[in-house]
C-alpha cells in the first residue's frame, strides 16, 4: 500500500493534531475527517487542547533566569571549587612545611575570582592563542618600535601605558598590538623566552570591579593570573606553570608600578 | 562545534526546561532545583555529548532521568496537596477572566493525568519534541509514546469535558 491510499490511523491523527503529518499524507486525513465528524470533533479537541496547554503553559518558564541556573554562574563556580580544592590540598602541604607563612598564601589565592577578573584572563587567553600562534607577524608593532606602540596603545585604550621590561625574567619583547574584546580595546605586549615560549601581558580599562589582587584563573586551552588595579585590567598569558606564571605575574606588576 | 555554542544553546533551552519541571512538581522552587541539577550534570557531561544529538532532547533526557531517580526518595508535593500557586495559574496570567479559568482547568486536568501520559502530552504539546525524540528521552519505544499520547489527550479531553464549563464548550 502506497503512502496516499494507507487507512487513516490513529498516529495519522495525532500526527495532524502536532503538524508533524508528511505532506502526501495530509488529503486522505483531511478526507477521513470530512467524512466522519464524530473523528473530527475529537481532533479538533485535541488541537484545541494542544493550543490551551501551550498557552497556560508559555507563563510557566519562569521568568528572568536566576543566578544559579545561569550556565556561565555554574561553570565558574565549578572551576573555583576545583581551584579550591587544590588549594585546600596546598594549604596543607604549607602549613606543614612552612609554618607560619602559609597564612599569608592564603590570605591571596582562597578567595574565588570576581567576574570581571574571570572575564579579563579570558579575553587575554583568546586573544593570546590567536596572536601567538601567528610565528610570522604576532605583532603589529615590533619590539624597534617600542614607543611608537606604547603611544598608540595609550591613545586607543586611554591609559597611559608601556611595556614593561622582562629580561631579568628571561623575556624578550616582541612587540604588541592593540586587541578587541567585548568591552573594548585592550593593549597587548608579546615577549618570548630562550625556549621559544611566549608570554603576553594584556592591559584593559574599564573593569567593573574598582580592584582586585593577582588572582590565578584555570582556562582553556591555558590559564592566566590577573589583577586589576583603579579600574584597570591586567593579565599575563603563558603556556607555563601556574606557579611559575603567578611569580611572572608578580614582577609584571612590580614593574608596572614602578615606573609611574 | 565548540563549547561555547553548546552553552548558547543549553542556556536557550532552559526556559524550556524550568517549563517542564514547573509542570512536574506545580512548585517553581522544586522545577528550579531540578532544572539546577539537570544543567549541572549537563555541563558535566558535555564533552561526552554527541554533536548531533539535539541539544534541547539531550537536556529533557538527562532532566527524565533525575526526575525518576530523585522523585520517587523525595516526592515533594503530594498531588492531593492544594497546588500551592494554582492561584497564580488564574490570577496573573488571564488575558481574560475566561481563559484564566480555561488553563486552570486545563492545568488541573493535567496534574490527573498519570505521570507517563503528561510527559508524553507535555513534551509532544508544548515542548514540540518529535515522538522519536521523546521516545529517546523516556527510554521506551515509539510505540509506548503514540499509546500514551492517544490515552493521554483522550483523558484530559473527557476531564475538561466532564468539567464541563461553558468557557471549555466554546472551545471544542
Amino acid at each position: 500500500m502506497s503512502g496516499t491510499d494507507r487507512p487513516v490511523s490513529e498516529e495519522d491523527l495525532h500526527a495532524y493534531v502536532d503538524h508533524l503529518l508528511p505532506p502526501e499524507r495530509e488529503p486522505v486525513v483531511l478526507r477521513y475527517l470530512r467524512e466522519n465528524p464524530e473523528e473530527a470533533e475529537r481532533v479538533a479537541a485535541y488541537r484545541a487542547q494542544r493550543e490551551v496547554l501551550r498557552a497556560a503553559l508559555a507563563s510557566r518558564s519562569g521568568g528572568a533566569l536566576p543566578h544559579r541556573l545561569n550556565p556561565h554562574a555554574l561553570i565558574a563556580r565549578r572551576q573555583t571549587e576545583r581551584r579550591m580544592k587544590w588549594q585546600a590540598a596546598a594549604m596543607v602541604v604549607i602549613a606543614f612545611g612552612l609554618g607560619g607563612g602559609g597564612g599569608w598564601f592564603l590570605r591571596e589565592s582562597v578567595a574565588p575570582p570576581p567576574t570581571a577578573i574571570s572575564g579579563l584572563v579570558r579575553d587575554a587567553v583568546a586573544n593570546h592563542v590567536v596572536y601567538t600562534a601567528d610565528r610570522r607577524r604576532p605583532t603589529e608593532l615590533g619590539a624597534d618600535q617600542r614607543d611608537d606602540l606604547a603611544r598608540w596603545v595609550s591613545n586607543r585604550i586611554n591609559y597611559k601605558i608601556a611595556p614593561p621590561d622582562l629580561s631579568d625574567s628571561g623575556y624578550r619583547y616582541i612587540g604588541g598590538r592593540l586587541a578587541a574584546t567585548p568591552d573594548g580595546p585592550a593593549g597587548m605586549f608579546m615577549y618570548q623566552n630562550e625556549a621559544g615560549v611566549r608570554l603576553t601581558v594584556f592591559v584593559r580599562p574599564g573593569s567593573s570591579e574598582p580592584n582586585a589582587p593577582i588572582v590565578p584563573v584555570d582556562g582553556k586551552p591555558m590559564g592566566g593570573c590577573a589583577w586589576i588595579e583603579k579600574g584597570v585590567g591586567f593579565t599575563v598569558v603563558a603556556p607555563v606553570p601556574a606557579e611559575e606564571l603567578h611569580h611572572l605575574a608578580k614582577e609584571v606588576q612590580r614593574l608596572l608600578d614602578s615606573r609611574a | 562545534m565548540t563549547a561555547s555554542s553548546d552553552i548558547e544553546r543549553i542556556e536557550q533551552c532552559i526556559p524550556a526546561l524550568r517549563r517542564y519541571a514547573w509542570t512536574l512538581f506545580r512548585h517553581r522552587d522544586d522545577a528550579d532545583d531540578l532544572v539546577h541539577d539537570c544543567l549541572v550534570r549537563a555541563l558535566d557531561k558535555l564533552h561526552t555529548r554527541r554533536d548531533d544529538a539535539d541539544v534541547r532532547a539531550w537536556l529533557f533526557t538527562i532532566m527524565h532521568n533525575l526526575f525518576v531517580s530523585q522523585h520517587r526518595r523525595r516526592r515533594s508535593r503530594p498531588t492531593t496537596e492544594p497546588l500551592d500557586d494554582d492561584h497564580e495559574v488564574a490570577a496573573s496570567l488571564r488575558p481574560t477572566q475566561e481563559d484564566g479559568l480555561l488553563w486552570r482547568d486545563m492545568l488541573r486536568g493535567l496534574e490527573r493525568l498519570p505521570e507517563e501520559q503528561r510527559s508524553v502530552v507535555l513534551l509532544i504539546s508544548v515542548e514540540d519534541l518529535s515522538y522519536a525524540e521523546t521516545a529517546a528521552v523516556l527510554g521506551v519505544p515509539i510505540g509506548t509514546v503514540m499509546s500514551r499520547l492517544a490515552r493521554g489527550r483522550e483523558r484530559l479531553r473527557e476531564y475538561t469535558d466532564s468539567d464541563a464549563r461553558p468557557a471549555l464548550r466554546r472551545v471544542k
